[in-house]
């Protein structure tokens, strides 16, 4: 589903963020990406839905070299995938359904449909009763249950999350893995970006880390298992 | 893939309501930019119906006396070698003439009881003695029967100069003004843009296709130029009224030329066209610039 050989993505001449990056992840696979504050991974997210440009390298999502593909083609292929953004990036002005139906409505789908799969996603996440509310009217955690909702509308064949429990209770981020799992038990490519390794460990999926922009299979060493505040240290 | 016509006019109406007050500003200055063309349009086109309604201008016309022979006098002045021919206008071919120029004029002058033109001939000369008109004039004048005569041709030809004059004028005012519309337009969807930088970025990441974030854009200065120019024909509409009424009450002899009848449908039709086109270009123009990835 995802394949990158020798990714780099410089920001200017000194910063990089990520540094001959190769790896691959199966169909059907769901994966966590973790690693400290800065490490790359919000970057590496963005390389793979073409919202930024890769300094050297190739990207192959879902059999497409995305950096060929042609400009006119990428909201095509953005459709296929849902993210979930670490800063929710929700339409203020739109409410919670005409957020989570913009697609739909974009290309025409009855607005009964849209209003069946909204109402469907929203309860999964638990804000079906906030479908006619406004993003600003909801607090910080059910901001961020809009955007996964948003994400998984569509039943994407990949789904990336940036920090997709940051904002949510120990409780609620246990239901949001049980919703990711359950989207990739239908079939759907799951990578969560995350430093919540307690979260990691739980859930017992393939782990990614990254560090100071270089990638490495499996969980972290214990020092960055130590900063994570949540766990007892010693 | 196509746009939803749901989502394109419902994005264009959210997007006109997030910027109420740009929005009413950009469909006044739209308006005023119209109105003011439309308004010359309007009266050459009342001047120019005088201009017209003669056809081949004569070079004299002789005004008679309502008991003058009509024929007779015509017979003496067609003698004249200069001449190539005298149409004699009765007064009621004047009335009529006068209807089919001013239809809204017309009705009023057939409930007087006398008939208000009198019986004229229009002298035509033969080429080569224009500069005769004049003398023609002066013989007539002698004649008995004969109340007034007079020469047309610098009248006419300064008349018609005029009327060429004030329809250029607009057609240049007309000109500056749409542009002045269209930059207004382009303008106020600079500010909508602004207003709404971060959703098209959510839009384009969410898959929205070029087409799906500029098309309610363009709607948008569509719908602001078209509202502008309606607004124009509208005040127009009511500048017509109120000086015909004004018009009525202290009649005028040369400024009823001006306001005897309404612009024609195709020409009331072109303002809203003008203004819906000017919007167009102007969302066209602001887009192309500001909307790039």
């Amino acid at each position: 589903m995802i394949q990158l050989y020798h990714v780099s993505k410089e920001y200017g001449r000194f910063r990089h963020a990520l540094t001959e990056v190769t790896c691959r992840i199966e169909r059907g696979e769901f994966v966590f990406l973790t690693g400290p504050s800065g490490a790359g991974k919000t970057t590496f997210l963005k390389l793979l839905f073409r919202e930024e440009a890769p300094s050297a390298g190739q990207i192959v999502v879902n059999g497409r070299n995305i950096w060929v593909l042609p400009s006119s083609q990428v909201p095509y292929f953005r459709r296929t995938i849902g993210v979930v953004f670490q800063d929710f990036r929700l339409i203020a002005r739109k409410t919670v359904f005409e957020n989570i139906a913009f697609v739909q409505n974009v290309l025409g789908l009855p607005r009964a449909e849209q209003r069946r799969r909204a109402y469907q996603v929203l309860k999964r996440v638990g804000l079906h009763h906030q479908m006619n509310a406004h993003p600003q009217d909801l607090s910080g955690g059910e901001q961020q249950r809009v955007a996964i909702a948003r994400a998984i509308v569509n039943e994407p064949a990949l789904l990336l999350a940036d920090e997709p429990t940051g904002n949510l209770d120990p409780v609620l981020s246990e239901e949001i893995m049980r919703l990711f799992a359950d989207i990739n038990v239908r079939g759907t490519t799951v990578l969560v970006a995350t430093h919540d390794l307690e979260l990691i460990r739980r859930m017992g999926k393939r782990v990614l880390t990254l560090e100071r922009g270089r990638l490495r299979e499996g969980a972290p060493p214990t020092p960055l298992i130590r900063e994570a505040p949540f766990l007892p240290q010693g | 893939m196509g746009i939803n016509s749901r989502y394109l006019f419902g994005e264009a109406w959210s997007i006109a309501r997030s910027g109420a007050r740009q929005t009413v500003m950009a469909v006044v200055l739209v308006a005023l930019g119209l109105y003011v063309p439309g308004l010359i349009v309007l009266l050459s086109k009342n001047l120019g119906r005088l201009a017209a309604a003669g056809g081949d201008p004569p070079a004299a016309v002789v005004t008679l006396e309502a008991t003058a022979d009509s024929r007779e006098i015509a017979g003496r002045i067609a003698a004249d070698a200069r001449v190539a021919r005298v149409r004699i206008v009765s007064s009621a071919e004047a009335l009529d003439r006068f209807r089919k120029a001013y239809p809204d004029l017309g009705g009023a002058l057939a409930e007087l009881k006398e008939a208000p033109f009198p019986p004229t001939l229009e002298i035509f000369v033969r080429p080569g003695s224009s500069s005769a008109a004049g003398q023609i004039a002066e013989a007539a004048r002698r004649l008995p029967g004969v109340e007034t005569a007079e020469s047309e041709e610098g009248f006419d030809r300064r008349f018609r100069e005029a009327v060429r004059l004030l329809r250029g004028a607009g057609l240049f005012l007309g000109g500056l003004l749409t542009i002045a519309a269209v930059l207004t337009v382009a303008s106020a969807i600079r500010l909508a843009l602004d207003l709404h930088r971060d959703e098209i970025e959510i839009m384009r990441l969410m898959g929205a296709t070029e087409g799906a974030v500029r098309a309610p854009f363009w709607l948008y200065g569509a719908f602001e130029g078209l509202a502008g120019g309606a607004c124009a024909l509208g005040l127009l509409a009511a500048t017509y009224v109120a000086a015909t009424r004004l018009l009525a009450r202290h009649p005028h002899p040369v400024l009823s030329i001006f306001w005897t009848s309404f612009l024609d449908w195709p020409a009331a039709a072109a303002l809203p066209l003008a203004g819906t086109l000017a919007g167009f270009i102007g969302s066209v123009l602001s887009l192309g610039r500001k909307a790039k990835v």
